[in-house]
């Protein structure tokens, strides 16, 4: 199967990679999984105060599509309100990695991932 | 043909634990029943009977010999709900024990001693699948709706053991085969 050349280019050059340490309140972790292919994915936010995603990362052990799925969340939820991040959908991320449907359960783990981090973030946060 | 069980076909009774010599003989044997060979001069609607029992045969045995496809298979049987496999899997700890052990098996190459990472990397693999692989044999035998439930999700815990098996085979390729 052709990976497409934005898939490739993640994939080559996967933006945020690494971790944030867990203890910082302003940290979010999102870990989610998915037991078809064994993959697993780590996303991590920082938010401000005012609850600003000022940086993101991830850490995705996984095919190529998983991990562009990850990379590609890490550029697009930086700059946004918790609000606005968790609008973004698996059909936007399977439509500009251009995914192919066997691997659109990628793009659903990548936007669950971010569901799962500000999940955390309110849990952190008593909301 | 629709709706055969199985464990029928190979006249097993419906439990986790089989003899695979037993299932591979038998196995055998209603295979060569439907050879093709044996069909040489059937009719045409003959010919396709076998075939489609060959198939029938060929996926009931691939399915019972693989204890987590034969798991999965009883599961389904009992009418337990497995939950989508694509959908995603948020058990928190059991998803941080899976990164750490990505993380271990990402680290084996940088070992002093690579084969003694390698050996110890399987150690650690082994007994964790084995005690996620006990407890959902339990859980099996009890078969209640409660223990049905556990199953399936130890089922689902085990597909990532699986996966991590492949990766600690292709691990062991890179570093061991020049």
């Amino acid at each position: 199967m052709a990976y497409s050349e934005k898939v490739i280019d993640h994939y080559e050059n996967p933006r945020n990679v690494g971790s944030f340490s867990k203890e910082d309140p302003q940290i979010a972790t999102g870990m989610v999984g998915a037991p078809a292919c064994g993959d697993v994915m780590k996303l991590q936010l920082k938010i401000t105060e005012e609850g600003i995603i000022e940086d993101a990362k991830f850490k995705t052990y996984g095919c190529g599509s998983a991990i562009a799925s990850s990379s590609l969340v890490t550029e697009w939820v930086k700059g946004k309100s918790i609000d606005e991040a968790s609008g973004i959908k698996n059909t936007d991320i399977a439509e500009e990695l251009a995914l192919p449907p066997v691997k659109i359960h990628c793009s659903i783990l990548a936007e669950d991932a971010i569901k799962a981090a500000i999940e955390d973030y309110r849990t952190k946060h008593g909301e | 043909m629709v709706n055969v069980n199985y464990f029928e076909i190979f006249g097993l009774e419906e439990k986790f634990s089989l003899e695979l010599n037993t299932l591979t003989e038998r196995y055998q044997t209603i295979q060569k029943s439907v050879h093709p060979d044996r069909f040489a001069h059937a009719s045409n609607q003959e010919k396709l009977l076998a075939a489609k029992k060959s198939t029938l045969i060929n996926d009931a045995y691939q399915t019972l010999k693989n204890p987590l496809s034969r798991a999965e298979y009883m599961l389904e049987l009992r009418h337990v709900s497995l939950p989508n496999e694509q959908a995603s899997f948020s058990d928190n700890a059991f998803l941080m024990r899976q990164m750490e052990l990505r993380e271990m098996l990402a680290e084996v190459k940088f070992a002093d001693n690579v084969e003694s990472a390698v050996f110890e990397a399987s150690q650690v693999l082994e007994v964790e699948f084995e005690q996620h692989f006990k407890a959902m044999q339990v859980a099996l035998i009890d078969n209640t709706e409660a223990s049905n439930k556990q199953a399936s999700e130890l089922l689902r815990k085990l597909k990532f053991y699986q996966k991590l098996h492949v990766e600690l085979d292709r691990l062991e390729d890179l570093l061991f085969d020049d």
